[in-house]
């Protein structure tokens, strides 16, 4: 049994408060300081010192592997405001004990823009773990962990040898979780799959004092991983996991440096990275014809597209895609690429009911959803002027 | 229930309140004795008997003159008429079985007192603004006085939000033990079906009172009309600030995008509030602020400042500095570009306004004078 630890960077560009009055102002839409300055504080908290525990583990255990997933957006941020976040990346990737993993650039839903957005964002991201890491990725994932028999097909036409996906009940049809699987439109692409139950007791569980198995320790944690029938076991979650959305008080550290000794007193558990993981037999083929996510009790988009006002700024943003495209302006190109990002949507998600509304309100960075689509359409509106204006195209408005 | 105004005429929200609560009161059973020195007409409700100085029912004919507003009847300055008022209050015979004494704003402290202490009954006093809001930090002392006696003699001390409990505790010492707050509620109207929301008014309700900050509505409705040629800035109300406000608007070049109303009627208000695209409340001070909820009810998204009392239990509306022309222009510019926007804040507000009416006021307002008719050993 393998345990495959994935863990997500990500950062998005965050709006600054861009008012329907400063429209054709030239102002940036994006509060560079503000992000740079929440990037900090992670980075101190998070970032730093559990890459520290990885590198240490990675030295102690040569046995020990971790895969990473590094958004185009967190890379730019981090080269600005904590650089020796990325090298620490590259000392644990120089281990030869990482995978990394690609996804579009921008963390963006470019799989449901017209193409080649997202084989455009794809390619930048490919070309940015090279030029960074010199790395040549095998596996592919989709912002919050999309997956579907398109997205398979897409994968394989682009030479992925493997996707990541939630291992949602309502897919697996009854099989486990834990074994390796090949997509079923594309026989080629190895699928790994989360565990949720585990993955979810580290990223949601381990903090609340409520949970009748708190607190979690490495040990009790290894014992439940041994105890798992299957070959892989996808433990996938996000890096802030460890000392963001958990903070260091909480041991969340400590009982990331305290696994791998754990998992070494069973004999039959190792680890793999995600490279590591597709080599070998698939189980059998799986079929998704609807694209399915890690997120939510739903597992579905809901959270980015559920509502009337995300699904309205997500068909604005496409619609200004053809004329931001055609501008022919890479500044205004970028600018339309940072607005993709799928967390500009997840603010606009409007719930109020469930556990999932305290996630939900914990990520934002607005006072409400309206007060996040209104200040994602100004910007959006002020960028269409801007393409048009480009384009020679007189503006009504 | 010591109180000032009673449907159908009133200038601000107190009268309404005053209404809509007893109204409910009544369903739960309760019957209720309203004072007033205004001689009416006054809209009935079954329970509640109406009385003012000099009326048929009792009471001595009073030198307190049968006018609707005191303050015109030549000689008799306000406060004096206020005075009249409360003697007439605090010697009130024949009420019957009175079990709480309960006042409303400084008007009728002294006589709610007065009348309290002879009857030796429990006295709540409700706030719903204090003299500091309403002059802007430059108050009467005389008013001062008879809120702050009003506070100090009340077994209980109804706020109509945690802000103005707040402001009562810092400004006017009170006992926060004694404080409680009850939110102001609206009533759903028949004519919420009949919401065209394309039409394009951004309107404002209310007094036209410096705490209620028309300036800065004329102020931003003079950066929104260059970009929406089509928008209409509608004021429903009448006050002291009404002539500055004109002028304003003329040096401001909006003169014909800005429509004053004057007073206007239960039934134009709905008629309004049915049309509006936007309903802006940008008050330097609120304790509570009823028309936004109003506005909220009826579906049309509402801008409020973040001093408002309201914007304490809503997040369907967008909350502003009170100072911030720029933001207000932005919002409502966003409200009238955005279709969507308009639609999910409309929906969203109408939920949060109407989920609790008048009848969960009334039931707190209950809970307060048992509390207080404990405190004063009488159950």
């Amino acid at each position: 049994m393998k345990i495959v630890l994935y863990l997500h960077m990500h950062q998005p560009w965050r709006l600054a408060r861009f008012r329907y009055l400063d429209l054709g102002s030239g102002r940036s839409y994006f509060d560079v300081e503000r992000n740079l300055a929440i990037f900090r504080g992670i980075a101190d908290r998070c970032y730093i010192p559990t890459l520290d525990r990885l590198i240490r583990s990675a030295r102690e255990r040569s046995e020990f592997r971790v895969s990473l997933s590094i958004t185009g957006t967190f890379l730019e941020q981090a080269r600005l405001a904590a650089p020796e976040v990325l090298d620490r990346v590259r000392e644990l990737y120089r281990t030869g004990q990482v995978a990394l993993v690609a996804e579009t650039y921008y963390h963006s839903l470019a799989f449901l823009l017209p193409p080649p957005e997202l084989h455009e964002e794809v390619e930048m991201h490919r070309a940015m773990l090279h030029s960074e890491f010199g790395a040549n990725p095998k596996v592919l994932r989709m912002t919050e962990l999309a997956y579907s028999d398109d997205l398979a097909r897409f994968a394989e036409s682009e030479r992925f040898h493997g996707m990541l996906a939630e291992g949602w009940e309502g897919a697996l049809q009854g099989e486990p979780a834990t074994m390796r699987y090949c997509a079923a439109p594309a026989p080629t692409v190895m699928l790994l799959l989360r565990h949720y139950p585990l993955s979810d007791d580290v990223g949601f569980r381990f903090s609340s004092t409520g949970w009748s198995e708190y607190p979690l320790t490495a040990e009790k944690y290894a014992d439940w991983i041994a105890s798992t029938p299957g070959e892989l076991v996808g433990l996938f979650m996000d890096f802030e996991t460890f000392g963001e959305h958990h903070s260091a008080r909480t041991g969340i550290l400590d009982f990331l440096s305290a696994l791998p000794d754990k998992v070494a007193q069973h004999p039959h558990l190792g680890w793999a990275t995600v490279d590591e993981a597709i080599q070998g037999v698939p189980r059998g083929p799986l079929s998704v014809p609807y694209t399915m996510s890690w997120a939510d009790q739903n597992r579905d988009l809901g959270a980015w597209l559920g509502n009337d006002l995300q699904r309205s700024a997500f068909e604005a943003a496409k619609k200004v895609g053809l004329v931001a495209r055609r501008a022919n302006d890479p500044a205004i190109l970028t600018d339309w690429r940072k607005l993709l990002t799928s967390d500009h949507f997840y603010y606009m998600y409007v719930g109020g009911h469930g556990a999932d509304q305290g996630v939900h309100e914990y990520f934002s960075s607005y006072d409400s959803p309206y007060d996040a689509y209104a200040n994602y359409m100004n910007a959006l509106t002020d960028l269409r002027r801007r393409a048009l204006e480009r384009l020679g195209v007189p503006i009504l408005k | 229930m010591v109180g000032w105004e009673w449907p159908p005429h009133h200038t601000g929200g107190l009268g309404v309140h005053c209404y809509e609560l007893a109204k409910e009161l009544t369903r739960l059973g309760h019957r209720i004795t309203f004072l007033t020195p205004f001689t009416g007409p006054f809209t009935p409700v079954e329970g509640v008997t109406i009385r003012y100085p000099g009326s048929p029912e009792g009471g001595k004919p009073s030198e307190f003159p049968p006018a609707y507003w005191a303050g015109n009847v030549p000689g008799s300055p306000f406060w004096n008429a206020t005075d009249g008022y409360n003697t007439w209050v605090a010697n009130l015979s024949d009420l019957g079985n009175v079990d709480v004494i309960h006042v409303h704003d400084w008007f009728g402290t002294e006589g709610g007192n007065g009348l309290a202490h002879r009857m030796g009954r429990p006295l709540v006093m409700t706030v719903h603004s204090t003299e500091y809001d309403r002059s802007l930090g430059n108050p009467w002392g005389h008013i001062l006085d008879r809120e702050q006696r009003g506070i100090d003699a009340a077994t209980r001390v109804i706020a109509v939000s945690r802000h103005l409990r707040q402001q009562l505790i810092d400004r006017y010492h009170a006992d926060p033990g004694r404080i409680r707050v009850i939110y102001n509620a609206v009533r759903p109207s028949d004519r919420l079906a009949n919401i065209d929301p394309h039409r394009r008014v951004v309107l404002f309700v209310g007094r036209l009172a410096a705490m209620k900050g028309v300036d800065t509505f004329l102020r931003a409705a003079a950066r929104v009309v260059p970009v929406f040629p089509d928008v209409l800035f509608v004021i429903a109300g009448e006050g002291s600030e009404y002539s500055r406000l004109l002028h304003l608007t003329a040096a401001l070049g909006i003169g014909d995008r800005v429509m004053f109303l004057g007073r206007v009627s239960e039934e134009e208000r709905e008629i309004l509030l049915s049309g509006a695209s936007v309903f802006v409340l940008p008050s330097v001070v609120e304790p509570f602020g009823i028309a936004a909820l109003e506005a909220m009810a009826a579906g049309v998204p509402t801008i409020v400042s973040k001093t408002s009392g309201v914007a304490e239990i809503s997040q369907g509306i967008f909350h502003v500095d009170f100072w911030d022309v720029e933001e207000f222009a932005s919002r409502i510019a966003e409200l009238l570009e955005y279709p969507t926007l308009s639609r999910a804040m409309g929906e969203q507000g109408q939920w949060e306004a109407l989920r609790e009416g008048w009848s969960e006021r009334a039931r707190e307002t209950v809970s307060v004078y048992l509390e207080a008719m404990n405190v004063a050993g009488r159950r």
